[in-house]
């Protein structure tokens, strides 16, 4: 009686959910019918094609020509190995980066701490357009144009990663844990490595997808760094498909559906360590 | 320590690092090209490799590099601020060069193209207006690629089946009158669903290209400001009517978007200002109007007066830091001026050679399938020689936008008045134009470093 | 002894590589915009210095107040709208019992693994006037709807909630969504025995417990809205919308930059940006801290 009761009283709940579901899936939907239409099919119909076969969908003329043209007319392969390079060290770098930073600005206390934790909430307000102009000189100055250094080191220091990082040990690294290590006379680094690293796996497995997502995604960064077509990521490669005189939009979905597919696959295997690290990043300590 | 996929990330940068290491990305040495225009890379590919096979030292090799225009922004701003490298050569678009006309023309980032111009009797051989986009203070800055006269397309089926003769069309007022019955509300809520002319207060490049066919100008000879000068107040007043009340024939169909597409396919909007660029875009990524459409003058403003516009344009422009100038030079004409190229040209992207002498090519004088077997390229052709000049100023861009903006406001004044009639309009516009140059010149004028003569 | 001189050095150790990075690539280029305020430059060559000229005329300048107040808009309905709707969504899939939940979960996350190229090719053909999926469906249901209703030109700022909701809402709603998993089932049955309803125990047990993680979530959301610039900039199609009713203030920094090449006066935008931020920021921490007292 109980048991049905419930049942019954989450099915507004069901209805709610599963309506938000269909608003947010929907334009996936048409993405995934787009990629599969031809460039005349695609003004035709607004999800698939009609036609004579099951559900009143014309099913042959579906196809698949949009993702053979991108293998063929475009070196996709080389972008998407310049997006894995690209995204992959600079998460492992600025994870690495923020999270040594955090642990110092949350767990000790040093001259200068108070200044640099305030330079480090400062910049976390300051908008990227106003540093393109002078990053783009130092690059030069640095003789860092046109390679992958000067796009990754630039990202590896966000003032949001130190920020996280220190919140997420102030929350779930004890004190007392490090005090004991220190006694039983462990170095820092393997204090570092065996007791905090642990203690905040969950933030780093959020903090490494979230800096993969903004790598991943990003298409006009690199492109101001770098300035070999050889060298650029997925993400590039798409939005070119995009120029500005013209839009195959079956393509352009094509290529878009390749590359969500990996940060797909990316965040159903960190779910879980996504959800309890925002969590330890947000919450005061 | 880590999850299954802090693992797969961490082995994912080294195995792609270690990639990085046995398999590099080839190393570029040699010249760079940028451009931001896709259709432009098979054709520049072609007549590059071949300029390479003539130049074989690596120093001389040229390479190609197509990027956003969105980052080629960014990055010609950053560079030229800078003093950091760009390309020795610089394929960009007219509003985008004019950004890096700020300061004093002897500190200008490009090569100063004049004298070459002159001395090579090129200034005779290209359409005049072709440069005038590229041109600050009397110094011209790009060798330019195209020259983007305007035609009206418009759905020839339709019309013609309607019985109705586009002879009759002489100016816009004409075009509103005979089209007129093809105005049509198919769905009974009481709202017409066929236009006759893609056109919207949104749409800034269109309403400048009219500005520039009724004879008006957002700067003068002296690249000095005039948004406020008395033909444009006049045709701002004309463009409401045209978008709003009892007279209204403009629907808002953008380009280079699948619903604006859509409107052409379905006949809700019968006529579009194009560009030959827009003709090649249109064949490409509209095939659904093959057969169906046709080219003609655009109706005038008034009778006798022109009947194209200009919209659009691209250049070429030299990189001042680049070493050997010279090879650059060549190569920018090898490329723009080569028959080859500007048939190539026609070919792929229905864009017409500004060189005088190309005009005799066998491909401009073909019927085109797409166009219902018109010569659109003698139609296009025929207009080159009256297409419009415009200045160009660093500030073009925004004086665009103050038209829009001032278009907007006036259309709105007329809605709340509900008058529509260009008498009624002509002292609001006069004053909303006022407004916006004085904003816009206050803006200029704090410019020290753009000194005009 | 030892101890202490091992306290002092190793902070800085494993700050160093962030320390040193931040300062190269976010400090240094700082003070560089900070010089960039105060000149009038063209080129490497031409600088002049213009005193505080930039700081005067932003003050008198509309547009910086147009954008301005567009942002303020902006953010005040992208705190209520999307924070409301991240709440909701996490309150829902919080229900004991519900099965599905990590599918409905990867849902509502999906729209963060997009690129904004797709979201601004994907709402553009929605917000489209007669053809946009939003207007023919209103349409088609409704004749009396008019198809010309202009979304991202006579309301851009609802255009914009409406993408940024879709694409926001599902990573705020994780947030929430831990946050709720630290409320204990005793105090909620706790609650059911005292006889409240669902709004009372949301009021009385469940906020309380969520307050921190909403508070900073606000914070993020203010910060990140302040500084909105390429959402809109891709769905009005590299443009600040007819009449400038989508410029933000971001948007004009890098308009002034970018497309005037006017990068002191941009600077001194970015710069009163800051300040602006700082002084809501204090203002944020002193209410908190009266709201506490």
């Amino acid at each position: 009686m109980h048991a049905s009761n419930r049942r019954f009283s989450l099915l507004p709940i069901y209805l709610t959910l599963s309506l938000f579901a269909a608003l947010t899936l929907l334009p996936f939907a048409w993405m995934v019918a787009a990629a599969l239409k031809s460039q005349d099919d695609f003004f035709t119909s607004i999800f698939l094609p009609p036609g004579s076969g099951p559900f009143g969908v014309g099913w042959e003329r579906l196809t698949l020509a949009n993702f053979a043209r991108l293998f063929t007319e475009f070196p996709v392969g080389r972008a998407m190995l310049n997006s894995i390079f690209f995204s992959t060290v600079t998460s492992a770098l600025a994870t690495a980066a923020c999270a040594m930073g955090g642990y110092a600005l949350a767990k000790f206390s040093f001259k200068g701490r108070a200044l640099l934790t305030g330079a480090v909430l400062g910049a976390l307000i300051v908008p990227t357009s106003l540093l393109i102009a002078p990053t783009y000189k130092l690059l030069w100055q640095l003789g860092l144009l046109n390679s992958y250094a000067g796009l990754i080191l630039p990202a590896i220091a966000p003032a949001f990663g130190v920020f996280l990082f220190r919140q997420a040990m102030l929350n779930s690294v004890p004190r007392e844990l490090l005090e004991a290590a220190r006694i039983d006379g462990c170095g820092e680094l393997r204090i570092f490595f065996t007791v905090v690293v642990p203690l905040i796996r969950p933030m780093i497995g959020a903090f490494m997808l979230i800096t993969f997502l903004g790598a991943w995604n990003n298409f006009i960064g690199p492109q101001i760094v770098l300035q070999d077509a050889e060298a650029f990521p997925l993400s590039v490669a798409i939005n070119n498909l995009r120029g500005l005189h013209g839009t195959d939009y079956g393509l352009i979905m094509a290529g878009t559906l390749l590359s969500i597919a990996p940060v797909m696959c990316l965040f159903l295997l960190l779910q879980k360590e996504f959800i309890a690290g925002l969590t330890s990043g947000a919450v005061k300590g | 320590m880590f999850s299954p996929g802090a693992w797969l990330i961490l082995s994912g940068a080294v195995a792609s690092s270690l990639v990085f290491l046995l398999w590099p990305a080839p190393a570029r040495s040699g010249r760079a090209f940028w451009i931001f225009s896709p259709p432009n890379v098979k054709l520049y590919e072609a007549a590059l490799d071949n300029w390479n096979a003539q130049h074989p030292r690596p120093a001389e090799q040229t390479h190609l590099a197509l990027i956003h225009y969105q980052a080629l922004e960014r990055r010609l701003v950053a560079a030229f601020t800078s003093d950091a490298p760009v390309a020795d050569l610089v394929e960009t678009e007219g509003l985008l060069m004019a950004r890096l006309f700020g300061g004093p023309v002897e500190d200008v980032g490009f090569v100063d193209l004049t004298d070459r111009i002159r001395a090579e009797g090129l200034n005779d051989a290209i359409v005049p207006a072709a440069f005038s986009q590229w041109t600050t203070r009397g110094h011209i800055f790009g060798l330019p690629h195209d020259l983007n006269p305007c035609l009206l397309a418009y759905r020839a089926d339709i019309v013609e089946a309607a019985g109705i003769d586009v002879g009759q069309i002489e100016t816009w007022n004409d075009f509103r009158r005979v089209l007129a019955p093809l105005i049509q509300d198919f769905d009974g809520d009481g709202r017409p669903d066929r236009f006759l002319l893609n056109f919207w207060e949104s749409q800034r490049d269109l309403a400048d290209a009219l500005l520039l066919q009724a004879g008006g100008e957002l700067f003068d000879q002296n690249d000095q400001l005039t948004l406020a000068s008395e033909a444009n107040a006049r045709t701002l007043a004309a463009l409401v009517g045209w978008l709003a009340g009892p007279e209204r024939f403009c629907v808002d169909a953008p380009e280079f978007t699948a619903g604006g597409d859509r409107m052409r396919l379905d006949g809700t909007v019968i006529a579009s200002v194009l560009p030959d660029w827009q003709a090649g875009t249109w064949k490409n990524y509209i095939p659904g109007l093959a057969g169906k459409v046709k080219l003609m003058p655009l109706p005038a403003w008034t009778r006798g007066g022109l009947r194209t516009t200009v919209w659009g344009g691209t250049a070429v422009g030299i990189a001042k830091a680049a070493p050997n100038v010279e090879l650059s030079w060549k190569l920018a004409k090898h490329l723009y001026l080569s028959p080859q190229i500007a048939e190539q040209l026609f070919r792929t992207t229905c864009i017409l050679s500004p060189v005088k002498a190309h005009w005799e090519l066998p491909v401009y004088h073909q019927p085109d399938a797409y166009f219902s077997g018109q010569r659109i390229g003698e139609m296009f052709i025929a207009q080159a020689p009256h297409v419009p000049a415009r200045r160009s100023s660093p500030y073009r861009q925004l004086a665009m936008e103050r038209v829009t903006s001032a278009l907007i406001a006036l259309k709105a004044y007329a809605v709340a008045h509900d008058r529509f009639d260009s008498a009624f309009l002509l002292p609001e516009a006069r004053r909303l134009l006022a407004e916006q140059q004085q904003d816009l010149a206050a803006r200029i004028a704090r410019n020290v470093l753009y000194r005009l003569p | 002894m030892r101890a202490f001189d091992r306290r002092t050095w190793i902070p800085w150790m494993f700050s160093a590589p962030f320390l040193v990075l931040f300062a190269t690539f976010t400090v240094w280029p700082l003070l560089q915009s900070l010089l960039l305020s105060v000149q009038q430059t063209f080129g490497p060559k031409r600088t002049v210095f213009i005193g505080l000229s930039n700081f005067a005329f932003i003050l008198r300048d509309p547009l910086f107040w147009q954008a301005l107040g567009n942002t303020a808009i902006y953010t005040l309905g992208a705190v209520c709208i999307q924070i409301s709707t991240s709440l909701m969504l996490a309150l829902l899939l919080n229900r004991p019992g519900l099965r599905g939940r990590s599918f409905f979960r990867l849902v509502f996350f999906a729209p963060s693994l997009v690129g904004l190229v797709f979201v601004g090719v994907l709402f553009t053909l929605l917000f489209q006037k007669r053809t946009g999926l939003i207007n023919s469906g209103l349409h088609a249901i409704i004749p009396a709807w008019d198809p010309e209703f202009a979304w991202t030109d006579n309301h851009v700022m609802a255009s914009l909630l409406l993408a940024s909701t879709w694409l926001y809402a599902g990573f705020n709603m994780i947030y929430f969504l831990a946050a709720l998993q630290n409320v204990s089932r005793e105090q909620l049955e706790a609650a059911d025995l005292d006889g409240a309803g669902a709004w009372g125990r949301f009021w009385h047990v469940v906020l309380p417990e969520i307050r921190p993680v909403l508070s900073f979530v606000t914070l993020l959301s203010v910060i990140g809205s302040f500084q909105l610039f390429e959402l809109p900039w891709v769905l009005l199609n590299n443009s600040a919308g007819p009449a400038n009713r989508g410029l933000t203030v971001v948007m004009y920094l890098y308009q002034t930059g970018f497309l005037v090449g006017d990068l002191g006066y941009a600077s001194a935008i970015g710069w009163v940006l800051g300040l602006i931020l700082v002084l809501a920021a204090l203002a944020q921490t002193r209410l908190a801290r009266n709201e506490e007292t």
